[in-house]
């Protein structure tokens, strides 16, 4: 199957019911199936006018008790950190695909990785997924849902030309193995209701527009009443919150795969597509005798710092692999720099590694 | 044991079904036992007339990398395709050109196969129908996958009026590769 439909798919298995996205290659199969599939499913399929409207009905939907997605493509994902903004702060969940592009083509590359993180204003805390294979536009995007939908967040599916555009085997599971989350709702009656005061993990219960619930959401500033609140204690107060909700819980959303990391002299870091030649040339290295793993992070944000850290502490050397001007090694050198020396393993020129060469800087090191 | 793995690139420019090609061609080749494969492919952003490339790994084992140091077989329907391309070719390995659209290689050390196939395609009523011609004479060439299934998965992929005359140039280029005695031995076990 295509990427761009698995990635449908997940959407719809994790329960997905509203939809909405503005044209741009090589993200518009999503919208292409979604316009097909949702229908047909009870959901509802918009084809905005720009890309904020997109953000913005997505929140909108997903305030009215919506599983709400969005898809776009780099130039499209600039356009929306306003609106993810506005998500974050309203503690909106809800799933933002960015199938990353080279500028105005549709050449691989993974230079969005730093906008997923620092891209809108304020302080919040974004989940970012990235997917490597056909399988895993699946499987993420279905992880992306029960997460945005556990912890009220957007959380982005960091997708690539690689992969949305790769056909390759599907095993979609039966509906009835796939673990779905869905929203705390409130346990009180209307006129008891705090709208952000928070559960056991941080996150307030969400009631949905219409239900008589008190449902103002404000950027600005606001206490557990949802009223705004210039005071500088509920001003710290609520971004301790909303950041700590991810942060003390960064162990439930991080995924991370160690490939044969525990003993080995020379660790490679790879993200995304970039782990799949990471895996051939680590396999290969290994067959030589070479003593090396692979640390492949399905989430990048935010970091897994305590698997970084634990794989660069037995290694001499981390090298860290990816297809941009190497932007993710800045935060890889952050936590394994003190422990190992890290080196960058960098491709800017539209296409993935190879596996040889990615081989080649194993040797250069070993 | 290694696995065993064929890789196969289809270059040209948009519209000639270089992306549709690499689609049938894989999907035809797991639909035998146990094999798996991956397509993938790059274009600019000119709906026909740009640059085109997909490229295609079949294994009987895991496949990670989408992108081969080198490949096995290219198929190569425009001059600057081969151009920018033909430099990944494993020396040794198979050059299929159409010789209306390339008529120059750079490499001699590859075994370069010509097969007229817009003329062919031509002949048979629509030029466009060139990349059946390619798709038959491959299976035949390389036996990956059975002509029921290439028919079939033709069926499954294009629009119904053009797929009688799909399955007609299929069957031409199938036609060709046996008459011409063309075979490419493909290490693919199946059982792998």
């Amino acid at each position: 199957m295509l990427g761009n439909y698995a990635l449908v798919e997940g959407a719809l298995a994790a329960g997905c019911d509203f939809f909405a996205g503005y044209p741009i290659t090589p993200a518009n199969e999503i919208s292409e199936r979604m316009a097909n599939r949702l229908p047909a499913v009870g959901g509802k399929f918009l084809q905005s006018e720009d890309e904020l409207c997109s953000i913005y009905s997505v929140t909108g939907a997903s305030l009215c008790g919506a599983k709400a997605m969005t898809a776009t493509a780099s130039a499209g994902f600039n356009y929306m950190q306003e609106g993810l903004g506005y998500a974050s702060s309203v503690e909106a969940p809800c799933v933002i695909v960015d199938v990353q592009r080279c500028r105005g083509e549709n050449y691989a590359t993974q230079s969005d990785v730093m906008q997923m993180k620092w891209g809108a204003s304020g302080d919040y805390e974004v989940v970012v997924l990235a997917p490597s294979s056909v399988q895993e536009l699946f499987d993420y995007t279905v992880e992306a849902f029960n997460i945005a939908e556990k912890y009220r967040i957007p959380v982005i599916v960091m997708s690539e030309t690689t992969i949305a555009l790769m056909r390759e085997n599907l095993t979609i599971p039966e509906p009835g193995e796939i673990e779905i989350e869905e929203r705390d709702r409130p346990e009180v009656p209307p006129e008891d209701f705090l709208p952000f005061s928070p559960n056991d993990r941080g996150v307030p219960p969400m009631p949905s527009f219409g239900e008589g619930y008190h449902t103002l959401y404000s950027l600005n500033p606001h206490d557990e009443a949802g009223n705004i609140n210039w005071d500088p204690d509920t001003y710290e107060n609520m971004y301790e919150r909303v950041l700590g909700k991810i942060q003390d819980n960064i162990d439930d959303v991080s995924i991370v795969e160690e490939h044969f990391a525990d003993d080995a002299d020379t660790i490679l870091v790879a993200y995304g597509s970039e782990f799949r030649p990471a895996m051939d040339a680590t396999l290969r290295a290994r067959d030589e005798g070479l003593s090396v793993g692979l640390l492949k992070l399905g989430t990048v944000w935010p970091v897994p710092e305590k698997e970084l850290a634990g794989a660069a502490e037995a290694a001499d050397t981390v090298i860290s692999v990816e297809m941009n001007v190497g932007k993710y090694t800045r935060e890889v050198e952050r936590v394994c720099g003190p422990r190992a020396e890290v080196r960058s393993v960098t491709k800017n020129r539209g296409s993935i590694h190879t596996a040889g060469e990615i081989y080649s800087a194993i040797k250069e090191v070993s | 044991m290694s696995n065993e793995t064929l890789q196969v690139q289809f270059c040209g420019f948009g519209g000639q079904g270089i992306v549709l090609s690499s689609q049938i061609f894989g999907t035809a080749s797991v639909r035998g036992p146990k094999l798996n494969a991956v397509q993938t492919q790059s274009f600019g952003s000119e709906a026909r007339g740009g640059e085109c490339q997909a490229e295609l790994i079949l294994s009987n084992g895991t496949i990670y990398s989408p992108s081969a140091d080198e490949v096995d077989l290219m198929v190569a329907l425009s001059q600057p395709a081969l151009n920018q391309y033909e430099e990944r070719l494993k020396p040794g390995g198979w050059l299929v050109i159409d010789p209306e659209l390339v008529t120059s290689t750079g490499r001699d050390d590859v075994e370069v196969i010509e097969l007229e196939a817009r003329k062919v395609a031509g002949e048979l009523g629509l030029e466009l129908v060139a990349n059946m011609v390619v798709l038959g004479f491959l299976g035949e060439a390389t036996g990956v996958f059975s002509p029921e299934d290439l028919f079939d998965v033709i069926e499954e992929s294009v629009r119904d009026k053009f797929v009688e005359l799909d399955v007609e140039a299929a069957k031409k280029g199938m036609e060709i590769a046996r008459e011409r005695g063309i075979s490419m031995e493909v290490a693919l076990d199946e059982s792998g």
